[in-house]
């Protein structure tokens, strides 16, 4: 592995409170290192921007759902083929684009890590399998709990908290899966979907057959997960997604996990003043009053870019109202025990007032908040965009006069009902856009060696021209390095890269399989032994994070 | 005293994974029995090994046979990989590799022999579920021109029928066949409706319009208005599918007919479908292809990128211009005179192939990764395993000796 010496950059790694400073970075045996020998090789990075690798804490690129929607929309790949080359596989792009393109295009952007964001545990081999045909970037995946029906009699039977038996088997699930971390989407609301169509509305709703409420199921695997120590915290699509007045239901889950370290997904669906069945408004300046106020909390934005998106989810009432709002595809798929999932092709319309709403709450999570480490940069990929907008939702925080531009072509009494047009001059700067992107992505996820290039980091560097218009900055890196290696070279890839799959271990009971194997009985209909993943070519090799520590 | 298990039974989609295994006298018995399982089983525990390699029916070293394969592949102006119904979801994954090295044409549907029709969910969509959810909730189970008590013989079972596996719904649910033959799961029916199935658009389109009430039951026939009935009478619902709507002309617009139904009933209950794949291997495959290249089931790599192959007409070698086929763990297929075949397979290969290299069969020889028919990703085990490649082994060597 060559030695290399990146110098006279600007370096931006808020981890360690360095901001555009002047400065040589080293790298060798795929880490950041004090110093290198002369004959590393040398690139000179003289009036350009130095980051870390790019991580995405938030995004949907692996696993059943992604690939039924590769399966339900081929006509929206069929313009964007990607022929194969004596160095890379082919593919197609498109909002969910092909398993080995997927891996190109994020490490075009300068993304070294990216996080599976919802993964039901009985798929986690397809999930697995497709990580390992997703090169470039390192990646991880966290597994839905928050309508496990196991789960759930586990909690019923501990009363509603987080008993030893339950962060056992919490513990137990992420050994036998391969996952990083948990995500709980709409609990008990899909469970209760699947049972006949509703949803819950309030935290306190029971889920009929389980005697168990969401706010039971936050508090408890939520707790779990805080006191298992997991690297990530519990990761949460709150209840109501989309549902006017749903900031209340929100504030509710936060309260509710006060104390406990917690991770809000795509929190711009979930900011939502009105009434359920009238117009939404703008609720985000409370949620960031309160998310500044409890710094054990954080957030990705979910930002809505205007223009073709495709929604998929585990929160299949959310998809059923979309295929009924919209008329067109729709996918639904319910895994036993688990979870469902529901997939829309969607557009999103600067002239449409909700769309426009949208769009101006995302812009007001970034620019109101005082914490950037607080709130992540995300679209939920590809739910309020592909990836492959990060450029410009960065040239919108970066860019005011840009940024009013795009607003005038927005529905004008949507922005009116945004704080957009009161005077909200701020810009962010490259050292924030390092943290929104990098810093504190890394940071939440609990990757210690990412997202800084302090002595020891992984060797995941991002180089740019520092180009006025941020946009074309961002979309076109000089060189992308990660672990030590040049991927990227002037909008090429120079090389392939397998990408490392993150997992995490906690210690359990194994006591804990004697409880669990019955109730598997009574509800998969694939037996317990059968259920852990085990075949190495799958699991291995792989970077553990131990939790705990 | 069972042999072995309890594995993972590849003999269909199903893939029935608490199955422990008996061979006294040389026979094969199956816990839970099954008429499939235990051919599944036979042919692979029974069966005279096939010599490792053949090169024109004559025995051959794997590495000669592969240097031959790769020759053949590498001259090839028009090659095509096909098969998939044996095949695990590391071969598919090596396959796709290798036919986008060599810009292949990949098929993991029939190739010039009976089609299993165009996809239609990319039409519209659908709604599906793994198996576990239609046992504990759908009442109403609707098969439709299926046989699935010869073709997946524990499905009924798996899903909580009578001698499965306890239901939450206890006795409360039904089976309602769709079909004019007297099959076996005809005869297991609670409900019976016999058309013939040139009537299947109409009688599908006609349910959905009287569901949407933009067709009065006034007009329709009577046996249409009680299979209404019975789904409106319950909350869940799940239709079992396969070749016997999707298949030959018109299949697509059946299989569209049918989610368009589903989709319709949704809006006031709880509707499922469940597709009856032709093969084993082939949920896995596509499942493959479809994360590789972005399409399935049929894609061709020739201009160097992905395109969907043949969305409205059954693949046919012949009109492709196929002139070398890669067969991997499958049947074999009616190729154009003149081209050559070479066969991964770990059962025989037949006396006509070009080149053939024996296989470790998947779930009892070698370990691998398959797609149950509702897409659950299980584990094949390898209770005997062997000393023979698999065919993910032998395509990625072929990978390497074509890139020499």
């Amino acid at each position: 592995m060559t030695a290399i010496r990146i110098s006279g950059g600007q370096l931006y790694d808020p981890a360690n409170d360095v901001d555009g400073e002047i400065r040589d970075v080293c790298l060798q045996h795929g880490k950041v290192v004090a110093e290198v020998g002369p004959e590393a090789r040398r690139i000179d990075a003289r009036g350009m921007v130095m980051m870390p690798g790019a991580v995405d804490i938030h995004a949907h690129i692996a696993g059943p759902k992604v690939n039924a929607a590769r399966k339900l929309s081929p006509d929206e790949r069929r313009n964007d083929p990607v022929d194969r080359t004596e160095l890379l596989r082919s593919g197609t792009g498109g909002l969910v684009p092909s398993t080995f393109i997927t891996g190109y295009r994020y490490s075009l952007l300068g993304y070294t890590t990216v996080v599976e964001a919802a993964a039901p545990p009985l798929a986690a081999r397809q999930v697995l399998s497709e990580l390992r045909d997703t090169p470039m970037i390192d990646k991880a995946f966290l597994i839905l709990m928050g309508n496990n029906q196991v789960l759930f009699e586990l909690i019923r039977q501990s009363g509603g908290g987080a008993s030893a038996r339950l962060r056992a088997a919490v513990a137990w699930w992420l050994h036998a899966t391969g996952g990083y971390g948990v995500k709980l989407v709409n609990p008990g609301g899909v469970e209760v979907w699947k049972q006949g169509g509703g949803n819950v509305n309030s935290l306190d709703d029971e889920v009929a057959g389980f005697r168990v409420t969401p706010r039971q199921v936050l508090e408890a695997i939520g707790g779990a997960v805080h006191e298992l120590g997991l690297p990530h915290p519990v990761h949460i699509h709150a209840n109501n997604l989309g549902v006017p007045g749903n900031a209340d239901t929100t504030v509710e889950t936060m309260r509710t996990l006060s104390g406990r370290q917690a991770h809000f997904a795509h929190l711009q669906f979930h900011c939502y003043g009105g009434r359920p069945g009238g117009l939404p408004r703008s609720r985000a300046p409370e949620l960031l009053d309160y998310l500044s106020s409890h710094p054990e909390l954080t957030a990705d934005v979910g930002q809505v870019m205007f223009g073709p998106a495709v929604t998929m989810t585990a929160d299949a009432p959310v998809s059923a109202l979309l295929r009924d709002l919209g008329g067109g595809k729709w996918l639904n798929h319910d895994t036993e025990v688990e979870t469902g999932c529901g997939i829309v092709p969607y557009t999103y319309r600067a002239g449409n007032y909700v769309h426009a709403l949208q769009w101006g709450i995302g812009l007001e999570l970034f620019l109101l908040g005082q914490n950037p480490w607080q709130v992540m940069l995300s679209t939920d990929h590809p739910n309020g965009g592909s990836f492959l907008s990060y450029p410009r939702l960065i040239r919108l925080l970066m860019d005011r006069a840009f940024r009013e531009d795009q607003m005038r072509r927005a529905n004008q009494r949507a922005i009116r009902r945004t704080a957009l047009r009161d005077g909200l001059d701020r810009e962010y700067t490259l050292n924030e856009i390092a943290i929104i992107t990098r810093a504190a992505p890394a940071r939440r996820l609990g990757l210690r060696d990412k997202g800084h290039l302090g002595i020891g980091a992984d060797a995941d560097v991002t180089i740019y021209h520092d180009r006025a218009d941020r946009e074309e900055m961002f979309a076109t890196p000089r060189y992308v390095i990660k672990g030590g290696e040049v991927l990227v070279e002037e909008g090429d890839l120079r090389r392939a890269d397998e990408g490392t799959l993150l997992c995490t271990r906690a210690a359990f009971d194994p006591e804990v399989s004697g409880v669990l194997k019955p109730l598997f009985g009574e509800r998969y209909t694939v037996a317990f032994e059968h259920y852990p993943v085990r075949d190495p070519a799958l699991r291995e090799p792989a970077r553990i994070v131990e939790a705990g520590t | 005293m069972a042999d072995f298990g309890p594995v993972t039974c590849a003999g269909c989609g199903l893939l029935c994974d608490d199955v422990t295994v008996e061979r006294p006298n040389g026979d094969v018995r199956l816990q839970p029995p099954c008429r499939l399982g235990v051919q599944w089983f036979s042919e692979r525990l029974r069966r005279p090994a096939p010599a490792p390699a053949t090169i024109s029916g004559q025995p051959a070293d794997v590495q000669t046979a592969l240097t031959r394969a790769a020759g053949l592949l590498r001259r090839s102006r028009r090659p095509l990989l096909y098969g998939f119904e044996a095949a695990t979801v590391e071969d598919a994954r090596a396959a796709v590799a290798l036919a986008d090295r060599l810009e292949a044409l990949i098929a993991t549907e029939s190739v010039s022999a009976s089609w299993t029709g165009a996809p239609a969910v990319p039409l519209r969509g659908t709604s599906t579920a793994t198996l576990g959810e239609i046992r504990d909730r759908s009442r109403l189970v609707i098969v439709w021109r299926e046989d699935p008590e010869t073709t997946h013989p524990r499905l009924l079972e798996r899903i909580g029928f009578e001698g499965g596996a306890s239901s939450r719904l206890g006795a409360k649910r039904r089976l309602l066949v769709v079909d004019d033959r007297e099959t076996t799961t005809a005869r297991r029916a609670d409900l019976r409706l016999r058309w013939a199935r040139e009537r299947d658009l109409d009688a599908l389109t006609t349910l959905h319009l009287m569901q949407r009430r933009l067709r009065p039951a006034s007009d329709v026939e009577g046996e249409l208005v009680a299979l209404l009935e019975h789904i409106n009478e319950v909350p869940h619902i799940a239709f079992v599918y396969g070749g016997g709507l999707t298949n030959g002309a018109g299949g697509q617009r059946r299989a569209l007919a049918l989610h368009e139904l589903v989709r319709a009933l949704c809006h006031e209950r709880h509707v499922v479908t469940l597709a009856l794949p032709r093969g084993t291997g082939t949920t896995g495959a596509q499942d493959v292809l479809a994360w590789q290249t972005g399409y399935c089931p049929n894609v061709d790599l020739s201009s160097g990128h992905p395109e969907l192959a043949t969305a409205t007409q059954p693949l046919a070698a012949d009109q492709e211009g196929v002139d070398v086929a890669l067969r991997i763990e499958g049947a074999q297929a009616r190729l154009p005179a003149g081209a050559a075949e070479i066969a991964l397979c770990s059962a025989p290969a037949g006396a006509d192939v070009d080149v053939s290299i024996r296989t470790a069969a998947a779930g009892v020889e070698a370990a691998g990764t398959a797609h149950r028919l509702d897409g659950v990703p299980l584990t094949l085990q390898a209770p005997l395993a062997g000393d023979a490649p698999t065919a993910a082994a032998l395509l990625t060597r072929l990978l390497a000796e074509i890139e020499r």
